[in-house]
């Protein structure tokens, strides 16, 4: 009996060739002839070219190539995906930072250095720049997310009305600066055409190898089907990698014209602007509620920075105040400023983290209105059908996450009133919050191929990205869950759009969106395997009826035979059986509303002198449903935990108005945390599986421990300290 | 990357021989290779003078003698340093991240140049990088920017938490040029901007440092280095304080204070000093000590919040020493 490793501590299948530097990134993929991309940028934040003399980069040492608006690379923007403009195609700019011209040469070196000769004139306008001034906008949602929405009780007329009757009204404004990925591996492409430039091969970091590649075609003007995606190894992409932006298309682009293999990598400060980031964003919550803390009415508003280059539209109500606890009135309005910035992406929670720190701040501000226990206050407004809608939950436990959180954490400790407890020189303080994301399947087909060989091993195989989630890992695990057989026989592939299309690695989906393909694909394998069995006339059941055979752990068993795969494969002599299978979503995609969900608990401690504040403890307790790798949920829910703590305590790129230049485009300056800021973080999981949502019961987890964490450290602060900061990130200026 | 030749000397004579004139020196490469990159520092010679015999962490009646080409990381292990000048071995520790202090010599700490982002930016105006283009940080993003010390021209920080250290405790810098050797106190040894924000030290061109001298004194062993920031490593300081007490019985004898993160040029606090010298080392003395700490303070849009955020850190590092005692 094989044991099965779903919900194991399984250490990645590629853990060690990614630690011996073995593992291939976009720019270590080595190519002949290869030649080497830069890409200028502009510095001012809007006008347009006046003149750019690129004579000097052209006759530097080892350029080969140099392409600007008087030399453009004929470049196509994909209506409604990604930026609104093609780079090189005009001489307009649009923010600071956006591409305007690239120097190819023999060497990356060569490269740089001739882009540092091209000095262009400007005719300068002053960039639009201020999210506080400038005109908002109504949000246009994608189908069936209105942007907008007005839920009232019977009798009643408007939400102000529903707020002016409730006893107590809390009322708060919240201010989150844009926030950048920083994913360790800058974006970096090799782009590599066949010799009569009908096949172009992409080795680049993607979420969504497919969609990556049909971008790319788009941009060229050729066949999608002209265009290959390698992306097995991503360094860290956490909404940055969604859709292509503009490198890929620029050095395919080039590497058709010069009839050689080109590579561009990003240099730091140009992926700040080149590359998308969470759209900077002003909230304001208002709650209505009874003496004893029942919400009565919810109301919030959100104008988010948007830029006119395009992107993402972030609308952070709809996953948050919309659906998180009970109210009869409920209000949203998600508007947008438009502003000369560079591009906005879905950066990890893209609407739920930035809505969770307005809405789980203002709850604990009710919290301290009402005297009432955070953590019974949320619990009074439990919500077991959604707010408007009347949905039901797949599977919803968040309560059982409160009362968890609450023991482990010894949330018992703490007491209400700020600034009474103390220790030496430090103020003490606890907050929680909660967590909400949400838990679905793509709706699109997922695709995975399963392929049994002779040698008793198998191949999973599906074009998924692992962006160091542990996707590659968790095609093996389930995998071999399906089939029965031991981990170490299961190969697993992706990051390769000659895979069938699999799941993309976004919106927490790609887990639960798998599972079902990989369960039709063993069945669709065994199937051809019984097929084989039943039909070759070598092999012992030839003539049998396939329900007379059936396979249980990597054995076919019938007529008192018992037979490995793998022999039974040597026996007839072909090398492997494969099949391919899909699976979607069905009915209950719309019969059910799904979320995974999760409670915070933080400590913190700020200095009594000088204002700091430091992390100290953090309990997250999440209902994720059935956990497939365990080592690899840990990992994410305190990646996202960290990723709470960053926004809520340190990363800013400050907006220069007058210029529009992101004054902190470096990784000294645009402060992630480092070790020394993150306490240990206890993670614990209910392990509830959610059978309506695919038959393991795994949902997603990857952005869920991002929502709310900000908020967490924010309400300990206030705990500690009595002062609320509502503007991130919360700095020790803010609190001296 | 500009072309620039390159040589690697093997002594003091022969080094200070190759400089001058657009030259630079190059020892662990922190700063200089990092400004290279990014075309900020462009010189035509570069001078490694890592082969050069100026090493040694010597402990000695008249002080102690660190080389210039000592690491970071080793003058912060030495027995000595940690016994009887323990804000040195602090500051280096609190400085920068382990790779880099591996790899960062100590006369290079103190002509690391300033982390202001607009002096990192060649895109933008900057008067210490090109004299009379403008200063970015006047009007712009300059939180982490200097209080004490400014000019119209320039108000950027310097960086170094070691050189504070050194300065609270009275160092000399031991200099050499073809024509000869000179010793300068490390306080006198820095530049305010004023309108020639360039010049950031009394260095001659072509002129080395080879190493510094850390006086004995009643202080350096009853001594710490504060730094306060917004994350807990690899960053710079929004302010710093090294303290050096020396005591008789309960009352402060006598104080040694300079700060960092607030200045142009690391800061001394004399006032401060001699407001503590003989009193009581209670909260009472402390606060009406730091009462003058920020004056002269000129904040910008952004860094108002240091001159309250300096005295806290004073009174912060008073107290951390009154209770180690």
């Amino acid at each position: 009996m094989t044991v099965s490793p779903v919900g194991r501590d399984i250490d990645r299948v590629d853990g060690r060739s990614k630690v011996t530097g073995t593992a291939r990134y976009s720019a270590d993929y080595p190519a002949s002839n290869l030649a080497h991309a830069y890409l200028v940028t502009s510095t001012i934040g809007r006008g347009s070219i006046r003149t750019m003399d690129t004579t000097a980069a052209q006759n530097a040492p080892g350029v080969v190539g140099v392409y600007s608006p008087a030399n453009p690379l004929g470049l196509r923007l994909v209506p409604g995906i990604g930026e609104q403009y093609a780079p090189l195609e005009d001489t307009q700019i649009r923010f600071r930072g956006q591409i305007i011209a690239m120097v190819v040469a023999e060497s990356s070196r060569q490269a740089r250095d001739a882009a540092g000769l091209i000095s262009p004139t400007y005719d300068e306008q002053p960039p639009r720049t201020s999210l506080a001034d400038e005109p908002r906008v109504p949000a246009a949602g994608p189908p069936g997310h209105p942007p907008s929405a007005l839920v009232l009780a019977p009798g009643v007329a408007s939400i102000e009305a529903a707020l002016a009757a409730s006893d107590v009204v809390v009322e708060a404004s919240f201010h989150q600066p844009m926030q950048h990925a920083v994913a360790m591996e800058p974006h970096a492409v090799l782009a590599e055409w066949n010799s009569d430039h009908t096949q172009l091969t992409l080795y680049s970091g993607a979420q969504l190898p497919h969609t990556a590649a049909l971008g790319a075609a788009i941009r060229l003007g050729v066949p999608p089907t002209a265009v290959r995606l390698i992306t097995p190894y991503v360094g860290g992409a956490f909404g940055s990698r969604v859709i292509p932006w503009y490198d890929a298309p620029l050095a395919a682009a080039a590497a058709r014209q010069l009839n050689r293999p080109v590579r561009l990598v990003l240099a730091r400060e140009q992926v700040f602007t080149v590359v998308g980031h969470r759209s900077a964003v002003n909230q304001t919550i208002k709650l209505g509620a009874s003496r004893g803390g029942v919400l009565n009415a919810v109301s919030h508003v959100s104008d988010a920075s948007m830029p006119f280059v395009g992107y993402r539209q972030m609308q952070p109500a709809v996953d948050t105040s919309a659906v998180l606890y009970k109210t009869p009135n409920l209000h949203f309005d998600q508007r947008h400023v438009m502003l000369d910035v560079p591009p906005t992406c879905a950066m990890r929670a893209p609407n739920e983290a930035p809505g969770a720190f307005a809405l789980e701040t203002a709850m604990d501000e009710l919290a301290v209105a009402t005297g009432i226990d955070p953590v019974e206050l949320r619990q009074r407004n439990y919500a077991t059908v959604v707010p408007g809608t009347g949905l039901r939950w797949s599977s919803k436990h968040l309560d059982d996450c409160y009362r968890v959180g609450v023991r482990r954490f010894g949330w018992s400790a703490r007491r209400a009133e700020p600034r009474s407890r103390v220790d030496g020189q430090w103020l003490v303080g606890m907050g929680m919050a909660t967590a909400i994301y949400p838990g679905n399947r793509i709706p699109d087909p997922v695709q995975v191929r399963v392929r049994l060989r002779d040698d008793d091993t198998a191949v999973v195989s599906s074009a998924t990205a692992d962006t160091g989630t542990g996707g590659l890992t968790m095609l093996a695990i389930t995998g071999a869950h399906g089939l029965g057989v031991p981990l170490r026989r299961v190969k697993s592939e992706l990051g390769d759009t000659n895979l069938p299309p699999g799941a993309p690695a976004v919106g927490s989906m790609a887990t639960a969106s798998t599972v079902p393909a990989v369960e039709a694909a063993v069945n669709a394998a065994v199937a051809e395997l019984i097929k084989v069995a039943v039909t070759d006339p070598r092999s012992p059941w030839q003539g049998a009826n396939s329900e007379d055979l059936t396979y249980e752990n990597g054995h076919l068993r019938g007529r008192g035979i018992s037979m490995s795969f793998g022999r039974l494969l040597t026996t007839v002599g072909r090398p492997s059986v494969e099949a391919t299978a899909a699976a979607q979503p069905g009915p209950e995609a719309t019969q059910y509303e799904f979320h995974s969900f999760g409670a915070h608990f933080c400590e913190v401690r700020v200095n009594r002198y000088t204002g700091e504040p430091r992390v100290t403890r953090f309990t997250t307790v999440v209902d994720v449903g059935r956990v497939v790798n365990a080592q690899a949920v840990r990992s994410q829910i305190v990646g996202g935990v960290i990723f709470g703590i960053g926004h809520a305590l340190l990363e800013d790129n400050p907006l220069e108005l007058d210029t529009g230049r992101l004054a902190a485009s470096n990784m000294a300056d645009y402060m992630v945390p480092v070790n020394a800021d993150i306490p240990a973080i206890d993670v614990h999981w209910l392990d509830r599986p959610d059978s309506v949502l695919n038959s393991l019961g795994a949902r997603g987890a990857g952005e869920l421990g991002t929502v709310g964490s900000a908020a967490a450290v924010g309400n300990a602060i206030y705990n500690a300290t009595g002062t609320r900061i509502r503007s991130l990130p919360i700095t020790l200026d803010k609190l001296l | 990357m500009r072309a620039y030749t390159f040589t690697q000397p093997r002594s003091v004579r022969e080094a200070v021989a190759h400089a001058g004139e657009g030259a630079a020196f190059l020892a662990g490469g922190t700063t200089l290779v990092d400004l290279m990159k990014l075309d900020v520092m462009a010189p035509t010679r570069v001078v490694d003078i890592n082969r050069l015999p100026l090493r040694g962490i010597k402990l000695d009646p008249d002080g102690l003698h660190i080389g210039a080409l000592e690491r970071m990381s080793d003058v912060a292990v030495d027995r000595n340093v940690r016994r009887d000048y323990p804000m040195i071995a602090q500051a280096l520790e609190l400085s920068a991240s382990a790779q880099l202090r591996n790899m960062a010599s100590i006369g290079g700490n103190l002509l690391q140049r300033t982390r202001c982002g607009y002096f990192r930016d060649v895109t933008t105006p900057c008067n210490k990088r090109e004299p009379g283009s403008g200063c970015s940080a006047l009007t712009r993003i300059n939180r982490t920017h200097a209080i004490l010390g400014t000019s119209d021209d320039c108000v950027a920080t310097h960086p170094s938490d070691l050189a504070v250290a050194l300065v609270a405790l009275g160092t000399d810098v031991h200099l050499a040029t073809a024509q000869g050797t000179r010793t300068v106190p490390l306080d006198t040894f820095y530049a305010l901007p004023g309108s020639t924000p360039h010049v950031e030290n009394v260095l001659r061109p072509g002129e080395l440092v080879t190493g510094i001298t850390v006086p004995r004194s009643m202080w350096a062993a009853n001594s710490v280095y504060l730094k306060i920031r917004d994350r807990q490593s690899y960053e710079f300081a929004l302010a710093s304080a090294a303290v050096a007490f020396e005591w008789r019985g309960r009352t402060i004898k006598q104080a040694r204070i300079a700060v960092g993160g607030v200045g142009t040029t690391p800061w001394p606090l004399p006032a401060v000093e001699r407001a503590l010298a003989g009193q009581p080392a209670t909260a009472d003395t402390f606060e009406a000590a730091v009462s003058t700490a920020a004056d002269g303070a000129r904040p910008l849009s952004q860094n108002a919040f240091k001159r309250e955020l300096l005295r806290r850190t004073l009174v912060r590092a008073f107290t951390v020493l009154a209770e180690s005692r």
